[in-house]
């Protein structure tokens, strides 16, 4: 896979998806239900890629837009929120019935294995065989032969389920905190983020906050997105709205009720989408819509009180062999006994030639 | 004076019956967190509720809007991630009691809730798999609760395993011994699993529903337990555990849909003026 070693990735977000978004590509979104990656897909939507494939582990609103919008053609997809009953249809139903979209259907688990396989560079995964009898794995769709397959374990010939490792061409991510160089860090609740990250061939990141790198290095164990797979981070504060970051803000089920019930037809869906990415160029001027329509005081009510993690320490002596006199404990030697010794050993080499 | 209930109300009451102490209880949103929340909050202090976003350990806040949200992940005991609940916790049988909602059911509890009508041509495409068909397939108990759902001879879309077709199949298939679904609670009634063929029968009854009531729901001849259990009506102080946890449960989907609906209209009138 390709290394991004850039120590300053920072970009627009329409730079970001310019760049490194393709008609046709597959992705995933390395986030699931919460802190969903909705700026960056608004942006997807907005350049008006088309014909690409999605993986999907759980969803709220994102399918239903790159649907309407045309961005994707087929989805592998494990759960998609819906409101209602059969009155109600929703972008996605109707697309699935004009033949607009296909859908093949996994389970959570069957989902992430598949992206965990291609995470570690292995062919396939086993999944648990239990589930061999529902339509889930009898029934195929686009995938064809590629959705489950059955093997013989070596060891006790049992057969065993598993699915197909998958390396998409692009994770959309989105983190608390990341560094100029990529390092993503996420907490709260991690469901699929680490193996869609890691799957992918590359991530486009998208931060809440950019951090120093000292602030990364005193927590490593937050990062989720290494730097080396990240190919552009674009700071977006409420890039998630409207679903919720841990540490953040809420969700904003006021403004999901309204997107809902823009959903029923594809004239109130255009007019939604109209109003809240097409007339827009970014999240600054969604969120500045948005104050201006529902005022301020509905956004200040999603903003997160603090609840802090106790800070992990990674302290140690912070000295090297040498104590301030030069004197190692563990050698019982000076600096200069040391090199005293390596010169009685015979170990130092002296230089052949003279200096030109 | 008798106690005031929601339909619900009564479901989740009867539902937090089924969570012993000391259990581990994979759940997701809506009723079943209702359920676990106030049996957490009563006869069951000790019990480990696991979300499959990896959050283990949960003290409920309130009644999250699903299994992820920011309600869920503070103050919860072990950060883990979706792989991690499926392999190291399901597959080791680490799960006493999995929850779901259900839009399908057949006689010997496989489930549907991801098409209602042929896959091809729906006429509903339900919010689809999830992580339900590994939970009920590695549970050792599954409730489930019905709102509104079917009793059906074949389902339309078979997304979760229950005992397959009854006897010994669903362990002939490879899911653990001894799991299985225990029980169904629906508007009406509560359904059990007979202890060798596995079919469903009538087990119980909310106040005031009759046998042949609930017969009419259920297109196969359903078998009734010779002596039928009266569902316990929920007791005050249940009752204000749930409508302070989750009034959204209590409402109900219709009540709540219109309340939001209300308050999307104040919204969009603007901000008040002056």
């Amino acid at each position: 896979m390709e290394k991004y070693i850039n120590p300053d990735k920072l970009m627009t977000m329409k730079d970001a998806v310019q760049k490194f978004v393709h008609d046709g590509d597959s992705f995933v979104f390395a986030n699931c239900l919460t802190g969903m990656p909705l700026a960056a897909i608004h942006e997807v939507i907005r350049s008006g890629k088309k014909g690409m494939m999605v993986f999907q582990q759980g969803g709220m609103e994102e399918i239903d837009l790159l649907v309407e919008a045309g961005s994707v053609d087929r989805i592998a997809l494990a759960y998609n929120f819906r409101a209602g009953g059969k009155r109600i249809t929703t972008p996605l139903d109707r697309a699935i019935k004009d033949g607009r979209v296909k859908v093949e259907e996994f389970t959570n688990f069957t989902l992430v294995s598949m992206m965990k396989a291609g995470a570690m560079g292995y062919p396939f995964i086993p999944v648990l065989s239990g589930i061999r009898e529902t339509d889930v794995v009898k029934r195929h769709g686009f995938f064809g032969d590629n959705k489950f397959g059955e093997v013989e374990d070596p060891f006790s010939k049992q057969k065993v389920l598993v699915v197909k490792g998958h390396n998409p061409d692009f994770a959309l991510m989105h983190v608390q905190r990341a560094d100029k160089a990529g390092n993503g860090q996420l907490w709260g609740a991690m469901i699929n983020s680490k193996w869609a990250a890691l799957a992918a061939k590359k991530i486009i990141l998208t931060a809440e906050k950019i951090v120093d790198s000292s602030i990364i290095q005193s927590s490593p164990h937050l990062t989720i997105a290494p730097a080396h797979k990240v190919c552009a981070v674009v700071e977006c504060p409420w890039g998630a709205h409207p679903s919720e970051l841990a540490g953040h803000y809420d969700y904003d089920m006021v403004f999901r009720a309204l997107f809902l019930g823009s959903n029923g037809t594809a004239a109130s869906m255009k007019g939604w989408m109209d109003e809240w990415i097409y007339n827009l160029p970014d999240r600054a001027a969604y969120i500045k819509h948005y104050t201006d329509k529902f005022g301020v005081e509905l956004l200040d009510k999603l903003r997160a009180k603090p609840f802090l993690s106790a800070p992990a320490d990674y302290g140690f002596t912070f000295t090297q062999e040498w104590d301030e006199n030069n004197y190692s404990a563990k050698f019982g030697m000076t600096m200069d006994q040391f090199v005293k010794h390596l010169e009685e050993k015979g170990v130092l080499i002296e230089s052949a030639g003279e200096e030109k | 004076m008798g106690v005031k209930y929601t339909l619900d109300e009564l479901i989740v009451y009867r539902a937090a019956q089924e969570i012993k102490d000391g259990e581990m209880l994979v759940i997701g949103q809506g009723i079943p967190m209702a359920a676990g929340v106030l049996a957490q909050a009563t006869h069951a202090p000790n019990i480990v509720i696991v979300t499959e976003a990896g959050i283990v350990g949960l003290k409920p806040f309130k009644v999250p809007l699903h299994i992820a949200d920011t309600s869920c992940t503070r103050g919860y005991t072990y950060g883990c991630d979706m792989v991690d609940v499926f392999t190291t916790i399901l597959n080791h049988e680490y799960v006493d009691v999995a929850f779901l909602g259900v839009g399908q059911i057949d006689r010997y509890g496989n489930v549907n809730s991801s098409y209602i009508g042929d896959m091809d041509n729906f006429d509903i495409r339900l919010m689809g798999a999830g992580g339900a068909p590994e939970f009920v397939g590695y549970a050792k108990r599954t409730v489930f609760t019905m709102r509104g759902g079917e009793f059906v001879e074949k389902l339309d879309y078979f997304t979760s395993p229950g005992y397959i077709r009854g006897g010994t199949t669903r362990y002939e298939s490879g899911m653990p011994a001894g799991s299985g679904p225990s029980i169904l609670i629906t508007q009406e009634a509560v359904f059990k699993f007979d202890p060798l063929t596995k079919e469903m029968y009538l087990a119980g009854l909310h106040p005031g529903v009759t046998v042949e009531q609930v017969k009419k729901k259920v297109p196969w001849e359903l078998k009734v337990a010779d002596k039928l259990e009266m569902t316990q009506l929920p007791t005050e102080e249940a009752l204000g555990l749930i409508r302070r946890y989750a009034p959204e449960i209590s409402m109900g989907r219709k009540l709540q849909l219109e309340a939001l609906i209300n308050q999307v209209f104040r919204v969009l009138a603007g901000p008040p003026k002056g």
